[in-house]
């Protein structure tokens, strides 16, 4: 039982850091029915700069983290405005040049910050708490209070504000939002944007968890990936489910299956896609290209 | 503001896309031919990761074997022939590899140092053995030996004497009998696991746990809590730098209080970077190289490896000197040689390296002996007996 809750304990931090991947990956691919493959690069950029503000500029966490945002949201318009050109006529380079972009930032790290990568010290002191012989690390809590909150503002600010019905309509129908005087171009150049700022603030908030190099995007990146179809991708809400779902999957993998862990938590994965092709939330609505 | 010309942005982001590409795939490839009787430089390709994870393997490697080299051609090179050392990606990646193997025999590199990978040097033997190019790596899985390449030598001591000196210790003089153990899957986290598993064995001991994890994984939570449940008094690492780290801070915040007993990786400062430093400490190291202090040698290398590169040196840029220095003597005794003499060269060298006194026999194993080190606040010390 002891071991049962600990795992679950275990999955729920790296969960809330796939629910947050699989949000950026959800929210561009809603608006454009574009996957950006540079997303979880993006994150490995998040991760750096959040460190770098943090332990080299001694600024506190939060504005750390708050300027990695910041800067990654540019990334995120610079990247929509060089593809810009293609939306809506070539789709496939538009994948192409997502994957181009991913390589070039890991490029760009490895200039930057040399190859060796760096170990972020955890910006909450505190002992871990314990209860029942549960342990749960204070950082763990404020990853998931974090995430909550992210969630929060997004669900509201696409459902409550303007720009966010906006973007809602772009993404059941770009031609007819046009007709009402959408701005396409600009509203996904904010999907993009938003969606740089959470793969930044997932990356900010996994530097203390794991060690940050140029490459820590791939496994974090296709997990995350993972997330957002088995939630249904396009969908908010199944993005944070299937986040959950797989850092609770992998978690639990890990302590049954030992070596073989990964190659289930794909398997189950793979089997849940084939049952559900949409996912778990799953809608038809979006599927422009 | 975005009146610029959609073309212009294009292109720039093309250019981008270039630049990034290159740097990508660039390695350094002229075609010129130097290998063997020829009068130009003698070419000598260090393979080791340069990006990923393992990157930090890679740079000190790296640093190690330019050291020596820079030292030979100082004094002038070998027979008159200055050495060329160009260093090759394989990116931790036995894939990238196997094709560096092809490249650095089409473009006639005579002798090849690393990888720090057991891995990735294990995927290129084959390769190298046929292009009859000596390798001295720097990995230590007793799978390198098993292929009885012999064009492959090692220039440090395999899982098996790292891990019979820590079982010697743990065990025999310590008195511990119950220990659990984690590893990986990897090629080292397998060799480090079966070697510790025989070594306790031999000892009529059984560990109270045995763990698996993935080489990708982030979250141990399961094991260690399974560990915990055992009480164990010390627990067996058998996984690299970056991910014993993130074992033992989680273990440490699991409330796991017991030491952590390992190989090289766990003295490394990555090591202690990625645990805390509080966390590693009494960290159990089994090495050859505990600290620049322990010798004449080390401490003259140490001071030579700080003003080059202005860091500290440590075991695996020790290691990777060492290797290279007996690459290089054995050219320089056999007239450089290629292929097979030159191979008969390096294994007839008898040298005395910061590791130890290296003497070659028939499966590429040169030395058989370490230390054990104690890591106390964030250094390594030798462990009194």
């Amino acid at each position: 039982m002891q071991v049962f809750l600990q795992t679950l304990i275990g999955g729920l931090s790296l969960g809330a850091i796939y629910a947050l991947v699989a949000m950026g990956f959800s929210l561009v691919y809603r608006t454009m029915g574009l996957v950006n493959f540079a997303h979880a690069d993006v994150l490995m950029i998040g991760a750096y700069t959040a460190s770098t503000f943090y332990m080299s500029s001694r600024l506190p966490f939060a504005l750390a983290m708050a300027l990695a945002i910041a800067i990654t949201a540019l990334i995120g318009l610079f990247i929509e405005r060089v593809l810009r050109p293609l939306e809506n006529k070539d789709f496939t380079l538009m994948l192409i040049g997502t994957i181009g972009f991913g390589m070039v930032l890991q490029a760009v790290a490895v200039l930057i910050w040399g190859a060796t990568g760096r170990a972020v010290a955890s910006p909450v002191k505190a002992a871990p708490l314990e209860f029942l012989g549960l342990r749960v690390r204070t950082y763990d809590l404020v990853v998931l209070l974090i995430a909550a909150l992210a969630v929060l503002l997004l669900v509201g600010f696409l459902q409550r504000t303007k720009m966010g019905a906006a973007m809602q309509a772009v993404a059941m129908d770009h031609e007819a939002a046009t007709a009402v005087g959408i701005h396409v171009g600009r509203s996904n150049a904010i999907a993009f944007a938003v969606g740089a700022g959470l793969a930044a603030l997932a990356g900010g908030l996994v530097g203390p968890l794991l060690y940050v190099n140029a490459t820590m995007g791939g496994t974090i990146g296709i997990k995350g990936f993972a997330a957002a179809m088995l939630g249904g991708c396009g969908n908010v809400p199944g993005a944070i489910a299937g986040g959950f779902l797989i850092g609770i999957l992998d978690s639990f993998a890990a302590g049954h299956f030992q070596g073989y862990s990964e190659l289930v938590v794909f398997l189950v994965f793979t089997a849940a896609i084939m049952i559900r092709p949409t996912g778990l939330f799953g809608e038809t609505t979006v599927s422009r290209a | 503001m975005f009146n610029i010309p959609r073309l212009r942005v294009t292109a720039l982001a093309a250019g981008v896309l270039a630049a990034g590409l290159t740097a990508a795939c660039g390695a350094p490839g002229e075609s010129e031919d130097s290998g063997s009787g020829g009068s130009g430089p003698i070419k000598i390709a260090v393979v080791d990761a340069q990006s990923g994870q393992l990157s930090s393997l890679g740079k000190w490697e790296h640093k190690g074997a330019k050291l020596a080299v820079d030292e030979w051609n100082a004094k002038g090179g070998v027979n008159g022939r200055k050495i060329r050392l160009d260093v090759f990606d394989d990116q931790g990646d036995p894939t990238v590899g196997t094709n560096l193997a092809r490249k650095i025999d089409s473009q006639g590199y005579i002798a090849m140092l690393g990888t720090a990978e057991s891995a990735v040097t294990i995927a290129m033997a084959p390769s190298l053995r046929q292009a009859e190019i000596p390798n001295i790596a720097s990995g230590q899985s007793p799978g390198m030996v098993a292929l009885k390449s012999p064009f492959l030598f090692l220039n440090g001591p395999t899982s098996t004497t790292y891990d019979e000196t820590l079982a010697k210790y743990v065990v025999d003089q310590k008195k511990l009998k119950k220990i659990a153990m984690i590893s990986n899957n990897g090629s080292y986290g397998k060799g480090e696991h079966d070697a510790f598993l025989k070594a306790l064995g031999d000892r009529g001991l059984k560990p109270v746990a045995d763990e698996v994890v993935t080489t990708d994984q982030k979250d141990f939570s399961a094991q260690l809590t399974k560990i915990r449940q055992k009480s164990p008094e010390v627990i067996f690492l058998g996984a690299e730098e970056v991910e014993s780290g993130l074992i033992v801070k989680q273990a440490r915040d699991l409330g796991i209080t017991v030491p952590f007993a390992g190989a090289a990786p766990q003295g490394t400062p990555v090591y202690r970077d990625t645990a805390g430093v509080e966390n590693a400490e009494g960290t159990i190291v089994s090495s050859p190289y505990l600290s620049n202090e322990v010798s004449e040698a080390s401490k003259k290398f140490a001071a030579a490896y700080k003003a080059a590169y202005g860091e500290d040196a440590e075991l695996h840029g020790a290691k990777a000197y060492d290797g290279a220095q007996i690459l290089l003597t054995a050219l320089k005794n056999s007239g450089v040689a290629t292929g097979g003499k030159l191979a008969d060269a390096i294994r007839a060298v008898r040298y005395q390296g910061l590791l130890g006194d290296f003497a070659y026999d028939e499966t590429g194993v040169g030395i058989k002996a370490t230390t054990i080190g104690i890591m106390k606040n964030g250094t390594v010390v030798e462990a009194g007996t």
